[in-house]
């Protein structure tokens, strides 16, 4: 039993006709819709330009995974289109920053603290998305669980840190989220290459957990010491409640 | 005869006087910064008003954890000895008052090892749940939410064992020590749950050798620190009923650590 719906005829204000088949022929540049920044009119799908959109189809706009900073997306009427940042850079993302942070924790024996200094939490959260795409490989869906123990244990990272450095600690939250979040790197490693190794509660799970939790744990203590100050005669300290944090999270990787 | 000094190159001298003192002046500092954005809800109210009396109602109910967590490694491993093996401490147990601004205070844990501190219980505590999750995932058993259940069940021993040395002081008169001080040693326990829970990790009839050796071991730490706290805090030093509720303390410990260390799913056994 099928229903009928009113369907309201789709209404282009300019340069189109008004049913929705036509749109075949135009060929966009393959973008899907992008509603057009809320500066000029108040309903924003109705000030739909498919003008201006024919006009910057020029422009190669590849396919949508590629540069996503192009200017291939519709124009919203506003004229200052052009003068604007490009997409990644407006939402803080740097992935040569990231990538450059990422791989310098890849090396166990000698992490380079200088590219850490600006903290940025987009790093973190590839990671986190990664370490949890892994876990539902491995069958266990824990995307709440793993982005609240992140939350708690850089809360609590932060609140020993500074307690114990005193009156000139300076660790604050966002770097100190941003250092955890990077040096989850090797768990999810772990959990990658747990993937592989067969079930069971066998040692070599954890040996194996084991050697990256000690990884993770000399990244994160090394990197807070050095980045923030009134750390240093508290190394041993401070790696314990590291080592704390990262063995919680292999649990979740080795059970 | 713990000399918690050791070599330490970078750390500011004690006798310049940098450190406030423990129960005086808790709105300065990092530590502040804490208290301030913990009870930011109350904003200027509290700290706006510079009067004394809300001052140090505050400072007496929640003095300055900044204290607790000046340690070093030496400390730790230290005032560890004294937790897990009592016996074995030959010296005093009284903690080193100095007079700071003329009041009375007590020196801080770094050069004092009877001084209390958070940052072990912290830990302890931390391990506890850790080691405890590992005990639930070796028996099959693990999943996050038990995890979560057993943080809530240390958290719930922690304010048992709180309110049993609180009741404790206050029956005999004095419930005036700080309550930093009583959560500190509150969570001294923890320690040793953690040496029963990793034997029963490592070896699972070890845990009945060290569960009741934790019990006894914890509880005469709990009555000596409790019995210099009393003779410090006591008005009327009234000999039976103070020997009666210490034994009572270091029995209490026996069920609350069997229930603490039996690491399960479910609330009790």
């Amino acid at each position: 039993m099928t229903k009928d719906f009113a369907v309201p005829p789709v209404v282009f204000p300019s340069g189109g006709s008004s049913a929705g088949p036509n749109v075949q022929q135009r060929r966009f540049p393959a973008t899907p819709f992008q509603p057009p920044r809320p500066s000029s009119s108040a309903i924003p799908f109705m000030s739909f330009d498919i003008g201006s959109a024919a006009a910057s189809s020029a422009t190669p706009a590849g396919p949508f995974g590629g540069t996503i900073a192009s200017s291939s997306s519709f124009g919203g009427g506003s004229a200052s289109f052009e003068d604007e940042e490009p997409l990644l850079d407006e939402l803080g993302i740097h992935p040569d920053q990231i990538w450059k942070k990422t791989r310098s924790i890849l090396n166990p024996f000698r992490i380079n603290q200088t590219v850490h200094k600006d903290s940025d939490l987009s790093g973190p959260i590839f990671l986190y998305l990664s370490l949890c795409l892994f876990q539902l490989l491995a069958g266990k869906i824990q995307f709440g669980v793993i982005l609240g123990w992140i939350v708690v244990s850089s809360i609590f990272l932060y609140v020993v840190f500074n307690m114990l450095a005193g009156r000139n600690g300076n660790l604050n939250l966002h770097t100190c989220t941003s250092l955890v979040g990077y040096c989850l790197l090797p768990v999810v490693v772990l959990s990658a290459v747990s993937l592989f190794v067969p079930q069971g509660a066998g040692p070599v799970r954890f040996v194996l957990a084991a050697v990256f939790v000690l990884w993770s744990t000399r990244a994160c203590s090394t990197l807070v010491v050095s980045l923030a100050d009134g750390g240093e005669e508290h190394r041993g300290l401070i790696a314990y409640a590291c080592f704390l944090i990262y063995t919680l999270f292999s649990l979740l990787v080795i059970f | 005869m713990y000399n918690n000094m050791g070599p330490q190159p970078g750390m500011p001298m004690p006798q310049a006087n940098t450190q406030p003192s423990p129960f005086g002046n808790p709105f300065s500092g990092p530590g502040s910064g804490l208290i301030r954005s913990g009870l930011g809800a109350y904003g200027e109210k509290i700290f706006g008003s510079s009067s004394e009396y809300v001052q140090s109602n505050i400072s007496r109910y929640f003095s300055d954890p900044q204290y607790y967590f000046q340690v070093n490694d030496q400390y730790v491993r230290n005032k560890l000895k004294i937790v897990l093996l009592p016996f074995l401490h030959r010296g005093h147990w009284t903690r080193i008052s100095e007079p700071v601004g003329g009041r009375l205070s007590y020196k801080p844990p770094i050069y004092d090892i009877n001084a209390p501190d958070l940052y072990i219980p912290l830990m302890a505590f931390g391990t506890y749940v850790v080691l405890a999750g590992l005990s639930l995932g070796l028996y099959g058993k693990f999943t996050p939410e038990a995890l979560n259940w057993l943080f809530v069940k240390g958290m719930v021993g922690w304010f048992l064992q709180v309110m049993l040395l609180k009741i404790t002081l206050l029956s005999l008169g004095s419930g005036e020590a700080p309550l930093l001080d009583i959560v500190a040693y509150a969570g001294y326990t923890f320690t040793g749950l953690c040496l029963a829970v990793l034997g029963k990790i490592i070896w699972g009839y070890s845990y009945y050798v060290l569960i009741p050796w934790t019990c006894l071991c914890t509880g005469v730490f709990l009555v000596k620190t409790m019995k210099r706290v009393l003779f410090a805090e006591a008005r009327s030093y009234d000999s039976s009923r103070h020997h009666y509720l210490l034994i009572f303390v270091a029995l209490a410990q026996f069920p609350l650590l069997i229930w603490l260390g039996n690491i399960s799913v479910n609330w009790l056994f």
